[in-house]
């Protein structure tokens, strides 16, 4: 009987399983585990000193972790060394050879690897010319601007064509623009080299505009893996209802109503569309509501009356803060809605009943 | 190094923005109190080409030439070349011959024992700094300031059980013992000056070859080293300089054959019961000068470089 595979599973690149890391006194990762298939973007998102670069450096090999697996493509390299791993790593601070240019900067992991001399004249140029570094070849990292050293950077990673391509951080140390750019950039090789990315970032914009993938990290743990869409749509708790989107979910605190579809808060009860399985009736519980998905009531529709206290035009939209009953509100109106709005003016609004994000008040779980 | 350097670039005058930013009035501060400094040099290297009946003159000569008119003629002597020469070779006894002095041999002695002395404490002072640096031990500091507590003794007191204990070896007089003794003192100033420089260098870097391939030792010779040559330059002027002029140890460890300068220099001036030869010993400082000077001067461009990258001169 043949084994059919389905189109989406392709085979793991990486996986790590319960792995924790402890320097001193100081847990690092803790039973952190998440797979990578290849050819992912994948993208470990979440604050800085969680374990981020940890992670990274152990999957290069850079450290062994005290407890737990790694595997890349199926092998384990738990404690195995640096080398035949296929993996290469761009640096938050880019790591550039400073004695070295550029030129020798690229050929660097070649020469490591014994490649001829001809060989590495040609890659080289390559490399330089798909990063738009042909001219910068004979400087020394230090006389190169941020992006340039960045493509440096990413371009010694890319040369010898590694399976995986580990980036901490790599925007964080470029000016807006550039960022901006470099994002394009990377998604470009990515598409190009069908490369396996693991980005770690703590930038929410780079995780959901980069990643096909995300897993949002919390103390050296894991909290939720998956795309940017089920992160947004669905967030497992409080921490990354919090951290994804932007302005942030608005969050009130209430209490779940006996038939289990209301939460009475402060600013009134607020229905939602579904009925909870896991809820108790009476339960203390905080109500989500992304900014996007609160409206100004139109006509006769029965809202929520609050003030306008803030009002922040971005162009074509306008975050605009309301007060009511002690809770500010944060809403996204596109900007033609927004025009005829004032500071200190009262607005009804609607939230969304089937928008309505409910986590539990005691551990912050999502409610479902 | 570009050839087109010019020596006054090389001696600091640049032409180029920002050297001279500090403006006249303050260069001509600087450039006084540089010249008190430079006063007791300038008086040595006057005195070695002096005639010997003018060394201790009064009123004294003070220069050469009278620098077209402006410095009145009994202030000025005329410059002789007699000194240095008597440096190798004079007359030792009163109507004698002139006889070899062995100063070819002291100088020769110096520059052999200070520099195998201080390139040694390099090699092996770097390779421990390395290992302070980037292995720490439980208690890495602890071990550093017993490293040091050597040169907290006065020489003076360690120097009595040495000479004993070569003496019982049989290392007294010869280079081995000289080298070793000047290696061993030499060595605390070298790993403390060099685990500060690997302290500076980023590891990120170092991570980074590591992943693109590189073993330990690779990355300690290709991407370690590199970078701190200006570490290694200044840690290398320093230990020569306090090498070279080191009396003490060389008076007490070294024998005829492996004499140094400043021994012989002792041991030239205060014999013969003349007196002391002012313009004699003058003249020998002023050639034990020129050693240091040129090793100085030419490894100046790194010293004052420091462990700034990027912006090196081609």
């Amino acid at each position: 009987m043949l084994a059919m595979a389905s189109p989406d599973t392709r085979s793991i690149a990486l996986s790590l399983r319960n792995v924790s890391k402890t320097y001193g006194r100081v847990e690092a990762l803790h039973n952190l585990s998440f797979s990578v298939a290849e050819g992912r973007f994948f993208v470990l998102f979440g604050p800085s000193s969680v374990g981020k670069t940890t992670t990274l450096r152990m999957i290069s090999g850079l450290v062994a972790p005290d407890r737990g697996r790694v595997e890349i493509f199926g092998r384990d390299w738990t404690n195995g060394t640096i080398a035949g791993r296929d993996v290469s790593m761009v640096f938050q601070s880019f790591a550039l050879y400073p004695h070295l240019s550029v030129y020798k900067n690229l050929a660097y992991p070649l020469r490591e690897a014994g490649v001829g001399r001809e060989e590495i004249d040609r890659r080289v140029r390559e490399t330089a010319a798909m990063l738009r570094l042909d001219t910068k070849l004979d400087r020394k990292p230090g006389t190169l601007s941020g992006g340039e050293q960045q493509r440096v950077a990413l371009g010694r990673s890319l040369i010898r064509r590694p399976r995986i391509l580990l980036l901490d951080e790599p925007l964080t140390n470029l000016d807006a623009k550039l960022r901006h750019d470099m994002r394009a950039e990377l998604k470009r090789l990515h598409r190009q080299f069908g490369l396996t990315i693991v980005y770690a970032t703590p930038d929410e914009l780079e995780a959901l505009s980069m990643g096909e993938e995300i897993a949002v990290l919390r103390n050296g743990g894991v909290v939720q893996t998956g795309t940017p869409d089920e992160l947004y749509e669905t967030p497992r708790d409080l921490y990354v209802a919090g951290k994804i989107g932007s302005p942030p979910m608005n969050m009130i605190k209430g209490t779940l109503a006996r038939d289990g579809t209301v939460i009475e808060s402060a600013i009134g009860p607020l229905p939602f569309a579904r009925r909870l399985n896991t809820a108790e009736p009476g339960e203390a519980a905080v109500a989500g509501i992304r900014p996007s998905d609160i409206r100004l009531a139109t006509g006769a529709e029965r809202g929520v009356t609050a003030s306008i206290a803030m009002l922040e035009p971005l162009g074509d939209i306008t975050v605009i803060s309301m007060e009511t009953c002690g809770e500010t509100l944060r809403l996204v109106l596109p900007e033609a809605a927004a025009s005829g709005l004032e500071r200190g003016q009262q607005a009804s609004i609607v939230l969304d009943p089937g928008k309505l994000h409910v986590f539990r008040a005691s551990n912050g779980q999502a409610i479902t | 190094m570009a050839a087109d350097t010019s020596i006054w670039q090389r001696i600091g005058f640049h032409r180029s923005f920002g050297v001279a930013e500090a403006g006249w009035g303050r260069t001509l501060a600087v450039a006084g109190v540089s010249f008190v400094y430079f006063l007791p040099v300038l008086f040595i290297i006057f005195t070695a080409i002096k005639p010997q009946a003018l060394a201790l003159s009064v009123p004294p000569t003070l220069s050469p030439t009278s620098l077209f008119g402006l410095i009145p003629d009994q202030f000025v002597f005329t410059p002789t070349l007699e000194n240095f020469s008597s440096v190798f070779s004079r007359v030792m006894t009163g109507g004698g011959q002139p006889e070899p002095t062995g100063f070819d041999r002291f100088f020769f002695n110096s520059i052999v024992i200070a520099s195998a002395s201080v390139l040694l404490a390099l090699v092996l002072g770097t390779l421990a700094a390395y290992g302070f640096s980037r292995y720490p031990l439980k208690g890495n500091d602890t071990y550093l300031f017993i490293i040091l507590t050597t040169r907290m003794l006065p020489a003076i007191v360690v120097i009595i059980p040495v000479i004993l204990m070569f003496r019982a070896v049989g290392l007294s007089g010869s280079y081995l013992g000289i080298i070793l003794l000047y290696t061993a003192f030499n060595l605390a100033f070298t790993i403390w000056m060099m685990k500060s420089f690997f302290d500076e260098l980023s590891t990120d870097v170092e991570d980074a070859a590591r992943i693109d391939g590189s073993s330990g030792t690779r990355v300690f010779f290709r991407i370690c080293l590199p970078q701190v040559v200006a570490g290694l330059a200044a840690t290398f002027v320093f230990g020569l300089i306090l090498t070279w002029n080191e009396f003490l140890f060389a008076l007490l460890v070294t024998g005829p054959d492996t004499r140094t300068v400043p021994v012989a220099m002792n041991q030239a001036v205060s014999s013969g019961g003349r007196g002391t030869d002012w313009t004699l010993l003058a003249a020998i400082e002023t050639l034990f000068l020129i050693p240091v000077f040129l090793v100085t001067f030419f490894l100046q461009e790194h010293l004052l470089r420091g462990v700034t990258f990027g912006t090196v001169r081609k």
